[in-house]
């Protein structure tokens, strides 16, 4: 109760304080006002914030900064809440700062190529605005007509060309971040030294708020031709493309489906995917005229001779289209299937697949959970789709372990355990498994030279030690327990 | 090599117990030795650990030369994407920590792009591991990339995995016109759909590099096809200079108008070469000579946060500072 009672009093200080600070409207407190904030896109988790500010300056952000600053108030930097992870996931004592009103594209310039944006723009507002330039923002979550550009930057987000464009990394050329005292940095690719640039993309709101953007704009491509491949088995589909890599071909897009996704999909988009194959592959080729010509034949003919027994090669602008439509569906097609689901984001090495897939069908009888797997099979990205049923009891707490089981599989076949959604609250735990002691005490290290209060996004991304320690994931070093100091239960 | 490991190890350790400083050193094709710094030297600690060309990816020792790195990757139809200079013995750690990249940056990327994980000693010798093999990983800060461009002032890099790309086939043409002009057409062309990998101005010429299948140049008045020699003479530059001038590197948004002194522009137009005996006034300039000179342009606040992640990586201070 004491707690409670805390809480209450310092709420209504820090509410005070934020309505002094920003404009009318900008401050929202009462439950009802506060609810779309309570989680983000991984629903499961939930939590009343002590408010939520919506400033719509960036002086209006560094005065909210300043305030939680002084009153010890933790902050929870949000731009769309599209997020996969829990990284917006509220605290009972720390304010959500939405970036939601930060939404002006300050500048563009077709010559040099560039963009500067608010972090509150949304990811496909930048192609949009750019695309009379013949230009476009090349890295496309299929989240992008809602998550915003500072989410991307945080998450370091992909998409389904980032085998060939890159992440949301490769893509930003400068940010401008607040640190707790709404002190400003610019962290630019120009800069001498370590990289910070890199090292912000990524840092999932712990090191800073990042309020400005220079987005790198590349032209875009002349054609774009996307060739379909049915196949009778994982294996055979991996195979496959692993002799388009061999062959010096790096398509734009590369994605495979397993059999229940396809069927998902297609019952969803009504597109032509055939439903009885074990596997299909989605491969875009782009660039030049001359060159989607010479690639999608070569692609054609070497998924042809490693046993592709349908092809599919789009023959209009439209058709291609609407062959994505499934794939880019997929995630809410296989949702119909049942109640909730569960999008798991490990990395894998390709030559892994079949046998990670294997392991996962095994888990899925083992939990009496249905799973449905698409894979970004360029670069190894597996999203495995848990079905379960939250208002069954205990359904969740299963699935969550299922979910880690899968993550740890990836981990110890060689891959991560996120390739593009991040740890957020989520994958705390399988952090304790990818990293070791001493890595996670530079993780924490380096939090501490960006936030020495601690108050950024705290407790996400990086697990405490003593967390680590409990699970008993903490690596044995020459029969010696690292951190030996600290209390085990 | 593990026994080699241990010992880089142990010399670290011994370092930071005794108060002294180590001057790490990779092909030593540049780096000054000073006399108050014992040498870590990466020579030998070289090899390919493994390489999957159909998961583009490498992983070598960090004393692997660019020479045998090429070479591998040739064998299989790869590359390296940022195009390293060659310094002459110049190693993939050495690089990595002076974050080199060639003419292709602002169409391939830069090298920490390619960066995928690294293993490292730190400052009190402890082995440390981030990123990995995979082409995408979000999980925890990017370390690997962060400590490209560090100059062996925060840890030491041991090993590291890099994506590689498929080798291209790539042609030049060039067009004789006056700087200014050259600028806005280099950024003009990258903006259209030409599979462009280079741009560049130097005595007189504007040059382009195109890659794979593309529309023909030749048929353009003024163009003419070319060797690809110009990209060898801008990266590594090593021009000859009048007496009394210096060379500086000047980094600069690819649409800056020209500058004085300016004997070559690379990069697409983001990279400036000046010759002159003054430092240009600009932000982001490096003498570009035998010694190792820090930039001195970092703001405070950016000061600071570079001390403060010193302390993290290096808490005893064992790694010369630039
Ligand atoms: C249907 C669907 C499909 C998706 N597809 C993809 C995909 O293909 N690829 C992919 O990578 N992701 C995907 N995602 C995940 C998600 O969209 C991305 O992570 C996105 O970048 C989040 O952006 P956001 O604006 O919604 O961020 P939020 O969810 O609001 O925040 C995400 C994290 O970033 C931090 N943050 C946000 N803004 C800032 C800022 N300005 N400064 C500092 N920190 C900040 C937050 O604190 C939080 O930790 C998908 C999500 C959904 C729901
Ligand atoms: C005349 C000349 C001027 C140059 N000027 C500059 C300059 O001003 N700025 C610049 O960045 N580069 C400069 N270079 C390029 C650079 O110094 C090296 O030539 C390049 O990095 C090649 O690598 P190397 O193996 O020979 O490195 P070295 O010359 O041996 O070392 C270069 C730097 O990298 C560090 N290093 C090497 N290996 C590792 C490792 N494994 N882990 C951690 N740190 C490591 C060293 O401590 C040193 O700081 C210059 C080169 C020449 C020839």
């Amino acid at each position: 109760m004491a707690f409670l009672e805390e809480i209450q009093e310092i709420k209504m200080r820090v509410v005070e304080a934020l309505k002094n600070a920003l404009p009318k409207g900008c401050v929202l407190a009462s439950d009802e006002e506060c609810r779309p904030y309570e989680c983000d896109a991984l629903s499961a988790y939930r939590e009343k914030p002590l408010a939520v500010a919506l400033p719509e300056t960036v002086e209006q952000v560094k005065e909210v900064l300043r305030i939680c600053k002084a009153h010890g108030t933790p902050v929870i930097t949000r731009g769309s809440g599209t997020g996969l992870a829990g990284g917006t996931l509220p605290l009972q004592d720390g304010i959500i700062l939405g970036l939601s009103k930060l939404n002006k594209i300050l500048k563009v310039d077709p010559l040099q190529r560039i963009a500067v944006v608010q972090p509150g723009v949304r990811n496909i507002q930048v192609s949009e605005a750019v695309e009379p330039h013949g230009l476009y923002y090349a890295p496309d979550p299929s989240s992008q007509i809602a998550c915003s550009i500072g989410g991307n930057v945080a998450e370091n987000s992909g998409g389904v060309h980032c085998l060939k464009y890159g992440l949301t990394v490769h893509n930003v050329t400068s940010i401008r971040v607040l640190n707790m005292d709404g002190e400003e940095y610019v962290f630019d690719e120009k800069d001498d030294g370590v990289d910070l640039l890199a090292l912000l993309n990524g840092s999932e709101g712990l090191l800073g708020v990042i309020v400005e953007i220079k987005l790198k704009l590349l032209p875009k491509p002349d054609a774009a031709q996307l060739v379909m491949a049915a196949f009778q088995s994982v294996t055979e589909c991996a195979d496959a493309v692993t002799a388009v890599l061999e062959q010096g071909i790096i398509p734009a897009g590369l994605e495979m489906m397993d059999k229940f996704s396809i069927q998902a999909a297609e019952d969803f988009a009504k597109v032509g995917y055939p439903t009885d194959a074990e596997a299909l592959l989605l491969c875009e080729v782009d660039g030049s005229f001359d060159q989607v010509q010479v690639d999608a034949k070569r692609v054609a003919d070497i998924l042809t001779s490693k046993g592709a027994y349908e092809i599919k090669v789009s023959q209009s602008e439209r058709e291609r289209i609407a062959l994505w439509q499934g794939r880019k569906n997929a995630f809410p097609a296989v949702g119909r299937y049942s109640p909730d689901y569960y999008c798991m984001d490990g990395t894998i090495p390709r030559s892994k697949l079949a046998y990670v897939l294997e392991e996962i069908k095994k888990m899925s009888e083992r939990y009496g959970l249905r799973v449905a797997n698409v894979f970004h099979a360029g670069d190894g990205n597996l999203h495995p789709l848990i079905l379960y049923d939250a208002n069954k009891p205990g359904e969740l707490e299963q699935t969550e372990k299922f979910g880690g089981e899968i993550l740890n599989l990836c981990v110890d076949v060689g891959g991560t355990i996120t390739g593009e959604h991040g740890v957020g609250v989520e994958k705390l735990n399988s952090m304790c498994h990818q990293y070791h002691g001493h890595e996670l005490e530079i993780f924490h290290g380096i939090k501490e030279v960006f936030d020495d209060t601690g108050l950024l996004n705290p407790g996400k991304a990086v697990p405490t030690l003593h967390r680590c320690a409990e699970l008993g994931h903490m690596h044995v070093h020459n029969g010696q327990l690292p951190f030996g100091h600290l209390e085990r239960f | 090599m593990e026994q080699r490991f241990k010992q880089m190890a142990e010399q670290i350790k011994d370092a930071a117990a005794e108060n002294k400083t180590l001057q790490i050193v990779g092909g030593g094709s540049k780096v000054p030795l000073y006399d108050d710094a014992e040498v870590l030297s990466m020579e030998g600690y070289s090899g390919v650990l493994s390489y999957e060309p159909s998961e583009l990816v490498i992983t070598v020792r960090a004393g692997t030369t660019l020479e045998e790195l090429h070479q591998v990757l040739a064998e299989k139809n790869q590359m390296v994407a940022f195009e390293p200079p060659e310094y002459g013995n110049s190693t993939i750690g050495g690089t990595y920590a002076c974050a080199l990249t060639g003419p292709a940056k602002p169409f391939r990327g830069k090298l920490r792009d390619y960066v995928l994980g690294t293993k490292l000693l730190d400052g009190q010798g402890r082995e440390l591991n981030f990123g990995g093999k995979m082409i995408k990983n979000v999980a925890g800060y990017d370390v690997s990339r962060m400590l490209a461009g560090s100059k062996g002032s925060m840890a030491l890099v041991t090993e590291m995995s890099l994506k590689v790309m498929p080798l291209v086939e790539e042609v030049t043409y060039r067009i004789e016109m006056p700087e200014c002009d050259a600028i806005v057409l280099m950024n003009k062309m990258a903006g259209t759909s030409l599979p462009m990998s280079g741009g560049a101005y130097y005595q007189g010429h504007f040059y382009y590099r195109v890659m794979g299948e593309h529309p023909k140049q030749t048929n353009r008045v003024g163009v003419e096809a070319v060797d690809n020699s110009i990209w060898k003479i801008l990266n590594p530059f090593k021009p000859k200079l009048e007496p009394g001038q210096k060379l500086w590197r000047l980094d600069v948004e690819s649409t800056n108008p020209c500058i004085d002194g300016t004997i070559a522009v690379g990069m697409g137009g983001t990279r400036r070469w000046v010759a002159s005996e003054h430092k240009p006034d600009h932000p982001y300039v490096t003498l570009w000579d035998d010694r190792f000179l820090p930039r001195h342009n970092d703001g405070k606040g950016v000061k600071k946060i570079k001390q403060g992640l010193k302390k993290v990586f290096d808490p005893h201070h064992v790694f010369k500072d630039l």
